[in-house]
């Protein structure tokens, strides 16, 4: 095959960007495929903790994809505070839970664009499908994201192609533009055929739903710490660490002031371990049970709860009394409490 | 294994960061010349022959050594 330019490829790994990967490496064009760290990979942190709870251990997906069709890859971590300020302030909004989706394609698209530069590469490929998600891939902002990221031209969507005005590469020459899909929708049937006809057979099921900020039970998390900073006269933020702790144990907002995470296994625990300085540590004295971190200022009461709901996680349960160790600096004092039984209370301080 | 050129230490990393890692120090080696990654991190023994086969370096092997992991890659003569 005679090698006709030079792409930079986005992927995930899922099968969109798998296919659309192997739809340009067909046409004999040299590619590089990168692969951005945002910190909120609900299958990375998965892989952190040991895996999932049936004890298998997801792969690394856009490796994976990468190696099978024996593209170059590179990981760009993006996860520092300026995708974070992102987050926090995206210029076109929320999806449904904590998802700037088109903020963060744009941003992504812009650390892409830096790259295509460096290498002398002629223009930047993805996985999207015109229609697919709701937010990120309707027509008005797949083009939003191609203006914004200062790519104009140079952003191929090989999936959707068809449906789409020429690219650059596809006007001069170097993609033909016939050999390209019409893929629309959310319907996966022409993915399916297109698999089978270029020997793609490797795919993570089920696609997408891999970031934890489409995810609602932690999108009530993030906006908590916004709120919370906020109600408390300061700024608006999410810091790397935070993003951490979301991800991590059961969250209880037990006040305006104060806030306990529960860890919900062995990972979690030595993970809240590094957490500790700046929060309170909890954990029950005599009989097993979590590690429980608190931050804030609560009250005399406000501890009493905490350390009653760290009680009620332990194997002290349906003891009287337990006795929960609160450390916090050079503080360290021993409360004998029984443990919360009252569960629509727990439930109802739940984030 | 062949001695390696350079040992780079990922400990306490992980994933992606020791694969991360891991590209820029084959960056930096000289074709042929071995790098000899440890890692705490258990992704790495499904990560490293998968990145060595999409970038055309040379997986050596991949060994368990108590609590750690050790990766031996051999940077691609281009």
């Amino acid at each position: 095959m005679q090698k006709q330019g030079k792409a930079i490829a986005m992927i995930s790994g899922g099968l969109d960007s798998t296919l659309a990967l192997a739809l340009v490496r067909r046409q004999g064009i040299e590619v590089k495929a990168v692969n951005f760290y945002t910190g909120f990979c609900i299958t990375e942190t998965q892989r952190r903790k040991g895996g999932r709870a049936d004890g298998s251990v997801p792969r690394n997906e856009a490796l994976r994809a990468a190696a099978d069709l024996e593209v170059d890859i590179e990981y760009v971590d993006i996860s520092g505070s300026e995708y974070l300020d992102m987050l926090v302030h995206p210029k076109y909004g929320y999806g449904a839970n904590a998802n700037p989706c088109v903020d963060c394609r744009v941003f992504m698209m812009r650390k892409a664009k830096a790259i295509m530069e460096a290498e002398g590469a002629d223009f930047i490929f993805t996985g999207e499908v015109l229609g697919q998600r709701p937010k990120s891939q309707r027509r008005d902002t797949l083009r939003i994201i191609e203006r914004d990221s200062g790519l104009d031209g140079r952003l191929l969507r090989p999936l959707s192609a068809k449906l789409l005005p020429p690219t650059i590469p596809e006007q001069t020459g170097i993609v033909d533009r016939e050999l390209l899909e019409a893929i629309s929708g959310r319907s996966r049937q022409r993915q399916m055929e297109l698999a089978k006809e270029l020997g793609v057979v490797d795919w993570p099921q089920p696609a997408g739903g891999c970031c934890y900020l489409t995810d609602e039970s932690f999108a009530k998390k993030f906006f908590d710490v916004l709120d919370t900073r906020e109600a408390a006269g300061e700024e608006r933020r999410i810091v790397p660490e935070d993003v951490v702790l979301l991800s991590t144990g059961r969250h209880f907002r037990i006040s305006p002031r104060a806030k306990l995470i529960v860890g919900r296994s062995e990972v979690e625990n030595a993970l809240l371990e590094h957490h500790v300085p700046g929060r309170a540590r909890l954990e029950a004295k005599d009989v097993l049970g979590p590690i429980a971190l608190v931050e804030g200022e609560p009250t005399w009461e406000e501890r009493m709860l905490a350390a009653r709901i760290v009680a009620r996680y332990g194997k002290g349960k349906d003891a009287p009394k337990v006795a929960v160790e609160w450390r916090e600096g050079e503080l360290v004092e021993t409360y004998e409490v029984e443990p919360e039984r009252d569960e629509a209370r727990v439930e109802a301080l739940r984030i | 294994m062949p001695a390696p050129a350079r040992t780079l230490d990922t400990s306490g990393r992980l994933c992606p960061f020791p694969i991360v890692e891991t590209a820029k120090a084959v960056r930096s080696l000289d074709e042929g010349a071995v790098l000899l990654v440890i890692s705490t991190d258990a992704g790495i023994a499904t990560d490293m022959p998968m990145w060595c086969k999409a970038t055309r370096n040379e997986h050596l092997g991949t060994f368990r050594e108590g609590s750690a992991w050790k990766s031996f890659v051999r940077k691609r003569a281009r």
